[in-house]
């Protein structure tokens, strides 16, 4: 991938409206069933928004490390390491309970890691999929420009 | 001694001429469109400075081509160099020359050279045919009453190679119909040219190109990229995986050049290509009274009979992809070859046919020295097939002529990083920083001026090789074993030393050394002069059209230096063509140092069409609109099913 800046959030934001929030609804649905589990899907949305939060504060770094790279890219093999990190940053920002809108205790106990734990991989890695081609499928310039939609 | 009489006439500008000459054994002759003292001066557009030679000798006549940009053909088969026999035609591009010749008495008083054109080129018109008009617009009136068959049509694309096969690939999936577009170009295949150059410079169809897997000409997405697909059809995730470590964890996939032309193939098939595709040279484009451009062609022998072969389209859109004008000889090279004709056979240009060179060394028993100069790309692709020569012969010695040596820390920087360097060579996955094509070295460069772009470019640029671990073991086992050695230093003079070639280097340190070399091949490149193509030189010249320049830092300054591709707009139309509301597009080479710095290749193809295709629909130029998600997604599905746009 070639990101640039503005070109990794608005990708990210994108990959959480599109990807994130369905998912989760139908996650929630499946792990909780009908009526919604208000408490669960609260949980996941909280923990959406921490991926959020995380993961455009570390935006500015990765761009640093690409600036590092001669191709200035972004390997594939980076965006997938880099997720899975920024989940676990999130994990221990919750246990910590440094993350305000998370429950204080639900982070320190096995079952709720593991539910978001799947939640997590579930949404990490349809987008992931979908940053490997399918996106330019309904956005043909979306790759030429750094991650960013619209015209070129 | 031979006299030999040549009759010559130019299909494109119906010249024609007739000369008789006296060869003696050991002779030879020289045709071209400026072939220096006592060569025979060829008429016609496509025809090389220096295309071709004869050489006589006891035997007869032999005709060897001299790396002509369009090739030489005997009989309507392409050559490097044969015998021929009396009254057999060669083909230069348009022009036709029949030469006959019979054995003379030595004695006889030579026939002095008389050259009679009977529509003599008129320097007012570059040597286009007479009724195209020199003027910048014409009326459509007479257009229509000027004696050529007119055709008229929305879209037109001057080339039809890949940069007009990308372009109108998307008009095609943008909802343009095929009865709407024409392609006006040499070769039936839009990858014809392109195959040609991957053939001489050693790339056969099960060798890999260095192009990414989502450039991808036959698929305006990128999606699915040919890794994924190489995946599929042969039943291993390798490839895919690459795709995903490259290039930190794995080395970057690239494609091999028969899939991507079996790609191509499918893709003529299904927007219709055939249909599309006029075959014939373009002569002159003129903008018209009306809004639209009139575009002088003369169609190929094999489509038309000879009177209809001029014709002129009018068309509202035209797009310009013509590729490279020449195949470049350095000047020593070209100083060489016209000194000494008779060693043509033991230099070659890396993109012109020269497989006779590894016949000979590699049936050969004896020691041989083969030079190969320049570090580039098609270097390394020369001496892979050298090194695959010495299992055959393996007394063959390379010799690897680079300009000066580059140790680790030497490679070009741009911010805070510097390229990678190994063996002398900076390794580059693509002829570009990836950035270049996508990311953030395509936003700067396209928002910067002039000098800012200048500036980039120099930085960015420059010879590189991709990092491929056979490719690095030539030249390191090569070493070892006294097979392979780097000669640093830049080539002073080439000369004949007995049977070989003696070739002298100036050393970076500044010394005189002196090699011999049984065979020569230069890797140094391709010609990017635009004026050296007819049709845009007149261009240029009728629409005094702005072109880039290459800039060079002297004393401390960023100075334009010489000049470059076509001037074009960050959506790559020639503004200086506008003509109400037709528009002319340009893509490929003929753009360099414009918007967008890796022009020339497959995903600077795709980019440039869907930037001007974009900027058709974005201006309501016609009826078609640029896609969004909708339209995007439903074409992509066509695409799969392989069912028309
Ligand atoms: C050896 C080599 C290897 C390359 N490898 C890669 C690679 O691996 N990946 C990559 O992305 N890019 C690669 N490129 C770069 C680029 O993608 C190709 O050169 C590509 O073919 C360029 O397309 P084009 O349309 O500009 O030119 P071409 O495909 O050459 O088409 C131009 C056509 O226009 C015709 N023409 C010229 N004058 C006229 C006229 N007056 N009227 C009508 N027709 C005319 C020519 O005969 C030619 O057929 C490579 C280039 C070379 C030379």
């Amino acid at each position: 991938m070639l990101p640039t800046l503005r070109g990794r959030i608005e990708t990210r934001l994108f990959l959480i409206i599109v990807v994130g929030l369905p998912v989760t609804l139908l996650y929630a649905l499946f792990v909780g069933g009908l009526p919604y589990d208000g408490g669960l899907l609260l949980m996941l949305l909280g923990v959406l928004l921490a991926l959020l939060v995380v993961g455009v504060i570390l935006d500015p770094l990765y761009i640093l490390i690409q600036r590092l790279r001669w191709d200035r890219d972004w390997p594939f093999a980076y965006q997938f390491f880099f997720s899975i990190i920024e989940f676990v940053i999130v994990l221990s920002l919750a246990s910590l309970e440094w993350i305000p809108w998370l429950d204080e205790f639900a982070f320190q106990r096995g079952e709720t890691i593991r539910l978001a734990s799947f939640h997590f991989a579930w949404v990490f890695l349809i987008g992931f999929v979908l940053l490997l081609g399918p996106l330019a499928v309904l956005f043909v310039r979306w790759r030429y420009k750094g991650g960013r939609f619209g015209r070129l | 001694m031979f006299r030999v009489t040549i009759e010559a006439s130019d299909g494109g500008s119906g010249s024609t001429l007739s000369e008789t000459r006296e060869l003696a054994h050991g002779d030879s002759l020289i045709f071209g469109r400026d072939p220096g003292p006592g060569g025979v001066t060829l008429p016609g557009q496509g025809v090389s400075r220096r295309h071709f030679e004869l050489v006589a000798d006891a035997q007869g006549l032999t005709v060897t081509d001299l790396g002509s940009t369009n090739g030489t053909q005997l009989a309507g088969v392409g050559l490097g160099s044969a015998r021929i026999t009396t009254g057999q035609r060669i083909s230069a591009a348009d022009t036709s020359v029949t030469v006959r010749y019979e054995e003379v008495e030595a004695q006889t008083a030579p026939v002095g050279p008389q050259s009679r054109y009977i529509t003599p080129a008129t320097p007012e018109n570059n040597g286009l045919p007479p009724d195209i008009p020199a003027r910048g617009t014409v009326d459509v009136s007479e257009v229509h009453t000027g004696g050529r068959p007119v055709s008229e049509i929305a879209y037109c694309a001057i080339g039809a190679g890949i940069g007009s096969f990308v372009w109108i690939d998307h008009l095609r999936c943008y909802g343009v119909h095929e009865d709407d577009i024409v392609a006006i170009g040499p070769e039936d295949i839009p990858y014809a040219t392109y195959a040609r150059y991957c053939a001489n410079s050693q790339i056969p169809d099960h060798e890999r190109l260095r192009s990414n897997s989502a450039s991808t000409p036959d698929n305006i997405w990128g999606f699915p990229g040919y890794a994924l697909r190489e995946s599929v059809t042969t039943g291993n995730p390798r490839y895919a995986f690459q795709v995903f470590g490259e290039p930190t964890l794995a080395e970057s996939y690239t494609p091999r050049a028969g899939r991507v032309f079996r790609s191509f193939d499918r893709e003529m098939k299904r927007i219709n290509w055939s249909r599309m595709f006029r075959k014939g040279l373009v002569q002159a484009l003129r903008k018209t009274s009306d809004g639209r451009y009139a575009i002088y062609w003369r169609a190929s022998r094999d489509v038309v009979p000879e009177e209809q072969r001029n014709q002129v389209t009018l068309a509202k859109i035209v797009h310009v992809s013509t590729g490279y004008p020449a195949t470049r000889f350095v000047d020593d090279f070209q100083d060489f070859l016209g000194r000494h004709p008779e060693m043509r056979s033991l230099v070659a240009n890396a993109y012109e046919p020269h497989e006779h060179i590894y016949q000979k060394i590699e049936s050969s028993t004896e020691p041989v020295n083969i030079m190969v100069r320049g570090r580039g790309i098609v270097a390394s692709r020369i001496l892979q097939r050298l090194s695959e020569a010495r299992a055959r012969n393996p007394n063959i010695v390379i010799l690897h002529s680079i300009r000066s040596p580059i140790r680790g820390q030497q490679g070009a920087k741009y911010g805070w990083a510097r390229r990678p360097v190994r063996g002398h060579v900076e390794l580059q996955p693509f002829n570009w920083p990836k950035a270049s094509w996508g990311g953030d070295v395509r936003l700067k460069y396209e928002n910067a001026d002039a000098e800012e772009r200048g500036r980039i470019l120099s930085q960015l640029g420059g010879t590189t090789t991709a990092e491929r671990s056979d490719w690095i073991a030539i030249g390191e086992r090569g070493g070892e074993e006294g097979w392979y050695r780097a000669i640093f230093g830049s080539v002073k003079h080439i000369a004949v030393r007995g049977e070989k070639l003696g070739i002298d280097i100036k050393t970076p340190d500044g010394f005189d050394q002196s090699f011999e070399a049984d065979y020569l091949v230069d890797c140094t490149g391709l010609v990017a002069d635009l004026s050296r193509s007819l049709f845009l030189a007149d261009l240029l010249n009728t629409y005094e059209l702005p072109q880039n320049h290459a800039w060079r830092e002297r004393d401390g300054t960023w100075q334009p230096g010489p000049r470059t591709g076509l001037e074009v707009s960050n959506a790559f139309e020639i503004e200086g063509l506008r003509n109400g509301s037709g528009r002319v597009y340009a893509a490929g080479q003929v753009t360099a140092g414009g918007p967008y710095l890796a022009v020339d290749s497959f995903l600077g193809l795709q980019y440039a069409a869907l930037r001007s295709v974009d900027d058709i629909g974005a201006n309501r130029l016609t009826a078609m609109r640029p896609i969004g998600p909708a339209r995007s997604a439903i074409q992509w599905l066509r695409w799969c099913a392989g069912s028309t746009p």
